[in-house]
């Protein structure tokens, strides 16, 4: 079996800079130790392992920000998951590495040199460093990778003769175990493997000898493969704090392309979707941007986004922002649509998602029936749904446009009304509570609006709607 | 050649030419009006409707046509009062195909139309809107025009808006015994007719003022409404 192990030395100041106009020193610091550069920084000599002092002493304007190791692996399965694309079995390998294996994978892609330009096109659209190491075990690739090797070998002399002369300081044995053997006068990993391992196991330890052995052993590591979630979810870290709606346009368009590339090769559609807004000093807010119909291209989602996010007042400035799907349909192709004449730019639903998340999802409303005698109670608008269960209407004449509430009339209708027809007694509801009695009557007024009007058993009389 | 075209798509048209019916207008479903407008409504395009007071029967006016057409949505827009489903629904139009939008401002409000004129899949709009300027006009009737769409535009004023709006035509509305008499202001295509009376008392007879009876004088008699005594419960 042949392996590929990627190592990303850089991957949580790598992805945080993305994309990002930055162009000054910044590290990343864990326990006042720099552990992560970016190539400005370098330049003015702090390396890994400098501490904070002397970093902050090489340059005046240096960023530090916090090392977060939880970060850093969720950065790791997110790339895991596009990486997932292209090659089948994957190992995760915190906190910065990844190994694949290619044998499987080199049939289909013809070779290991396309096979490998398709890996490498989504670690340059992330703009992530790395280094990677090809070999015939895992541990061989881990080790040739980590120690910066960037080849890909295909023959096992190749790699056996690179891990022959790697330093054992690079070997990447702990650090006590280096030592010792640097003592005995073990330069070269080559010079380990030479002496025989009953020896060595004696006087070093267990350890070394399972080392050694597992840079032989080609066979699959004692765990489970990278299988990728179901439902997507992913979190992204602004490198400055937003304080528009309109300016999270830009952010949210990365994690939208990453959602596209999520739903695209399921064959699924996200029904809606949930953005978490982190602000600073003051709890995270979540924002619902919907769409009935279903949809998937990260530009129609970016504009009913956009519509939604031009609502909100944000509270405080956002430090990060995080993505989820609320319900993942199968995509289904629009068949009923094949033989409209009229080639419509977007469907019903669309469009209704659309005005929904500009108006908020009580303005776009469908008008349903309810088998009730009462008017105002026999109908109600609701939601749009996309399967509208049709209802019997009732046959008596009534009134197209209906007031919530009836308008009380100062005085009784006079002779300059017109009684059209009338009374129509409606008494029902006793049974919760909201009953009525009332006789109807349709008037026509002096100014010739034709009117449904009722008398209470009190004698008082009320507008109630319109025949429009 | 181009002339040709634009006559036979009457763009362009001779006061002399204009008899029978025009092919690209859609029944109103009112003879006398179908006659007046040369064919009915246009097929697409913007018309303005000054109604006046509301509830004279300007939504009867349109019911029947809406009625026909249910292949495509229906969207109203801010209308005066809750649109009663049980009415739509006695009146043969389609509930699933009939989308209710209630804005808050009235930029919102024609906003939605612009959308659901522009989404192609909207075949009537109904806008209740208190005024609109010429450019609101413009780009309500060219959305409408361009997506095979007929929008009505109801307002409560008794005359319709002055100024020369750049739409397909303007009608106001005013209530007769048996239904309503419209006044052409403008209708692209044509001359301007004087008025014309819409009978509704076939489709609606218990909505119109019997003939035996004097218009405004109804007989109301208090006999009649109090005859019916409540029982207490």
């Amino acid at each position: 079996m042949q392996w590929l192990y990627l190592y990303f030395p850089n991957l949580q100041l790598d992805s945080l800079l993305h994309q990002q106009a930055y162009n000054h020193a910044c590290v990343l610091v864990d326990k006042n130790e720099v552990v992560q550069t970016n190539s400005e920084a370098r330049q003015l000599g702090i390396k890994i392992g400098t501490g904070l002092g002397q970093a902050a002493l090489l340059s005046a304007q240096l960023k530090v920000i916090a090392y977060e190791p939880k970060q850093e692996q969720r950065l790791l399965a997110q790339l895991a998951q596009r990486l997932y694309q292209t090659s089948a079995t994957l190992y995760l390998d915190p906190p910065q590495g990844l190994l694949l294996q290619t044998s499987d994978m080199l049939r289909l892609y013809e070779g290991l040199a396309p096979y490998w330009q398709q890996l490498q096109q989504p670690l340059m659209e992330r703009g992530l460093h790395y280094h990677y190491a090809s070999a015939h075990s895992p541990l061989a690739a881990q080790v040739l990778a980590r120690a910066g090797n960037d080849r890909l070998l295909t023959n096992q002399g190749e790699a056996t003769g690179l891990l022959h002369q790697l330093p054992i300081h690079s070997a990447g044995l702990n650090y006590k175990l280096s030592l010792q053997l640097e003592r005995l006068g073990l330069n070269t990993l080559g010079q380990a493997q030479a002496l025989p391992r009953s020896a060595l196991g004696q006087r070093l330890g267990q350890t070394l000898v399972t080392y050694l052995q597992q840079l032989e052993d080609s066979s699959a590591p004692n765990r489970p493969t990278y299988k990728p979630p179901e439902h997507f979810r992913q979190r992204l870290e602004l490198l400055y704090e937003i304080e528009h709606s309109t300016a999270l346009r830009f952010p949210l368009k990365r994690l939208l392309s990453d959602l596209e590339a999520f739903l695209a090769p399921r064959q699924l559609h996200a029904a809606g979707l949930i953005l978490g807004l982190e602000y600073r000093e003051h709890t995270s807010e979540r924002v619902y941007i919907g769409c009935s119909d279903g949809e998937y291209r990260a530009e129609s989602w970016l504009g009913l986004s956009m519509l939604r996010l031009e609502q909100l007042k944000l509270q405080a400035p956002i430090i990060a922002i995080s993505l989820k799907t609320k319900g993942q349909i199968p995509w289904a192709p629009l068949s009923a649509q094949l033989f409209e004449p009229l080639g419509g730019k977007l469907t019903a639903g669309q469009l209704i998602s659309r005005l929904q998340n500009k108006l908020g999802d009580h303005a776009v409303q469908q008008v349903y029936l309810r088998d009730d005698h009462r008017p105002e109670r026999s109908f109600y608008q609701g939601v749009p749904q996309s399967h509208y269960q049709a209802h019997q209407a009732t046959t008596y004449l009534r009134p197209s446009l209906l007031f919530t509430l009836p308008q009380a009339l100062n005085h009784k209708p006079d002779q300059q009304w017109c009684i059209l027809s009338g009374p129509e007694r409606i008494q029902s509801g006793w049974w919760d509570n909201v009953s009525i009695c009332r006789d109807y009557f349709i008037a026509r007024n002096p100014t010739g609006q034709v009117c449904w009007l009722f008398r209470t058993p009190r004698e008082e009389w009320f507008l109630h709607g319109y025949f429009s | 050649m181009a002339l040709l075209q634009l006559e036979k798509e009457r763009l362009v048209w001779r006061a002399r030419q204009l008899t029978g019916p025009d092919h690209r207008r859609q029944s109103s479903f009112y003879p006398t009006l179908d006659a007046h407008l040369q064919g009915g409504w246009p097929q697409t395009g913007l018309v303005e409707l000054a109604c006046g007071p509301a509830g004279i029967g300007e939504l009867r006016l349109l019911f029947p046509l809406l009625a026909q057409a249910q292949s495509r949505l229906q969207v109203w827009i801010n209308p005066p009062a809750e649109l009663n489903g049980q009415a739509l629904a006695q009146h043969g139009i389609d509930l699933s195909q009939t989308l209710l939008i209630r804005c808050q401002n009235p930029q919102q409000a024609l906003w939605s139309a612009e959308q659901s004129l522009n989404s192609g899949c909207c075949s009537h709009l109904i806008l209740w809107a208190p005024g609109l300027t010429a450019p609101q006009a413009k780009r309500l009737q060219v959305s409408a025009k361009g997506n095979q769409a007929l929008m009505f535009w109801l307002h409560p004023q008794a005359e319709p808006s002055t100024g020369a709006l750049p739409i397909s035509a303007r009608l106001s509305l005013a209530p007769l015994a048996t239904g309503l008499r419209l006044q052409i202001h403008k209708y692209q295509g044509q001359w301007p007719q004087s008025s014309c009376q819409v009978d509704m008392h076939e489709l609606w007879p218990s909505l119109a003022i019997p003939t035996h009876l004097p218009t405004h004088h109804g007989p109301a008699p208090s006999s009649t409404i109090a005859a019916l005594p409540f029982k207490p419960r």
